[in-house]
């Protein structure tokens, strides 16, 4: 039987902060020891253009593969299919399953576009500060992939031709480290989670930066990721699936947080409590981008979705769920 | 003691008639100074237990309609809060700071938040307000979906 490998990949934190560093040091050196385990190590994901050796080296990984990044895990999995390093969201067991976590629905997405047959682990380095924490999540990633390779190779009639040959996990080896690690500038850009994005087209009416476009089959897409404007985060605030990450923003919910489980993400009330809403902030963050760009700022009269005017008859969604929940307290 | 009852699903909401309402819920009783505010049962029911209170304004502030006033953490939300009318921030109960909890045990009793002068001409009748829930009842629901 051929030796399965799994490849792991490290993407560094921007920055030279001495206790992230530390761990990623930490957890290399113990990667590097590992049976079974390829290694390599590349800078913040986020801020890799198609250029980067790092890009081609992720690029060239065709079989199973765990990401470890400074990314809500969301974030990490939809910023590589974005960049055409596609596969199925493996599941992450970092920590032990909360008590009251609610069955996950089905994604209602349009999901990503002919994934691979193989599965990305995205791992939040910010889960954990203990080294060992990772590699057990990894050796049972790798047991769980080991698994999965050997029932497939028992299949019969499986023909699979240049895919994934079994021992040859990935080629980051044909990078040097050091060619790899090249200091990427900073990037800012959005990320669509399509296993919720709908393709209502919202954000494409919104933007006025051109960044969103459609492919060849008339699906949205972060298509000039680098006319976003830096620290403008507008269209995720208008996106009606809260579909739209921007990876690096100081809030959880537009950063990619894990979102379903109830305790995952407390509820903003601002709004019901005479704040102004997610589109008015929008708009005005919008309109200062705009001036900044020495055009007329348009305010609410641009893109603005006439929006959910129509949605009561939906089946349960969250806010049903946690209402549910909250009678049962009684 | 007389009162309405909001309907939130199975939870009843339960809405005294000796005071009047503001759009932001909080509740508005007249005092000899000015007016006391706290926030209403549908409030409290949303936001569930109160772990943290904190006011970014002083007693003495000349406050705008709607302008920033403070934060709220619960163990199911977060909050700017704002205030409900214009007008002078006289007191704060300071007992709140300490031990928020009162907010859920007595929300119209102990459990008030401020005081302010100003005029309170604009909040609602107990009716207007109930009125004002259910209008607003399946919107709030889509817009805390939102948040989600």
């Amino acid at each position: 039987m051929a030796r399965f490998r799994l490849q792991v990949v490290l993407s560094q934190a921007q920055g030279k902060h001495p206790a992230k560093r530390a761990l990623e040091e930490a957890i290399v050196a113990a990667l590097l020891v590992e049976p079974g385990i390829e290694t390599a190590v590349i800078p913040h994901l986020y801020d890799l253009d198609a250029q980067h050796p790092g890009r081609l080296c992720l690029e060239g990984i065709k079989g199973d593969m765990v990401m470890l990044s400074w990314l809500y895990s969301r974030a990490a999995f939809w910023l590589l299919d974005r960049d055409g390093v596609k596969g199925r969201e493996g599941q992450i067991c970092l920590k032990p399953p909360s008590e009251d976590e609610e069955e996950v629905e089905p994604p209602k997405g349009i999901g990503s576009l002919n994934p691979p047959d193989r599965f990305i682990y995205c791992l939040d380095l910010r889960e954990s500060d203990k080294h060992e924490d990772y590699m057990a999540e990894i050796r049972r990633i790798a047991a769980e992939c080991r698994e999965r390779a050997d029932a497939k190779a028992n299949a019969p009639m499986m023909v699979d031709l240049g895919v994934k040959v079994n021992g040859e996990a990935g080629n980051g080896s044909q990078f040097s480290p050091a060619k790899l690690l090249q200091t990427p500038g900073r990037r800012w850009h959005p990320v669509i989670d399509y296993s919720r994005c709908t393709n209502c087209m919202e954000c494409i009416d919104f933007c006025l930066f051109g960044v969103y476009g459609v492919d060849d089959q008339q699906r949205i897409l972060v298509d000039q990721q680098d006319n976003c404007k830096k620290g403008c985060p507008a269209c995720s605030r208008v996106c009606p699936e809260h579909a739209i990450m921007f990876p690096e923003y100081k809030t959880p919910a537009i950063a990619g947080a894990p979102v379903g489980g109830i305790e995952s993400l407390k509820i903003d009330l601002t709004k019901l409590f005479g704040g102004t809403d997610a589109i008015n902030i929008a708009a005005q963050e919008r309109d200062r981008e705009l001036v900044a760009d020495g055009r007329a700022a348009v305010g609410l009269s641009v893109g603005i979705p006439k929006r959910q005017a129509d949605k009561a008859d939906e089946p349960k969604d969250d806010l049903d769920k946690l209402m549910d929940q909250l009678d049962e307290f009684e | 003691m007389d009162q309405l009852t909001f309907l939130m699903g199975k939870y009843a909401a339960v809405l005294p008639k000796d005071r009047r309402y503001c759009r932001n819920h909080m509740w508005c009783v007249a005092e000899a100074d000015g007016n006391r505010f706290g926030f209403t049962a549908y409030a409290v029911r949303l936001m569930q237990d109160v772990y943290f209170l904190d006011w970014s304004v002083n007693v003495g502030d000349h406050l705008q309609a709607l302008g920033p006033i403070g934060h709220i953490e619960t163990s199911k939300a977060t909050a700017d809060l704002f205030a409900p009318i214009a007008g002078t921030l006289t007191t704060i109960n300071n007992e709140l700071l300490a031990d928020p909890s009162k907010i859920n045990l007595e929300c119209y009793g102990e459990g008030w938040l401020f005081e302010m002068t100003g005029d309170s001409g604009d909040a609602l009748s107990p009716d207007d307000y109930y009125q004002f829930l259910e209008q607003n009842w399946e919107k709030t629901q889509r817009m805390l979906k939102g948040h989600m």
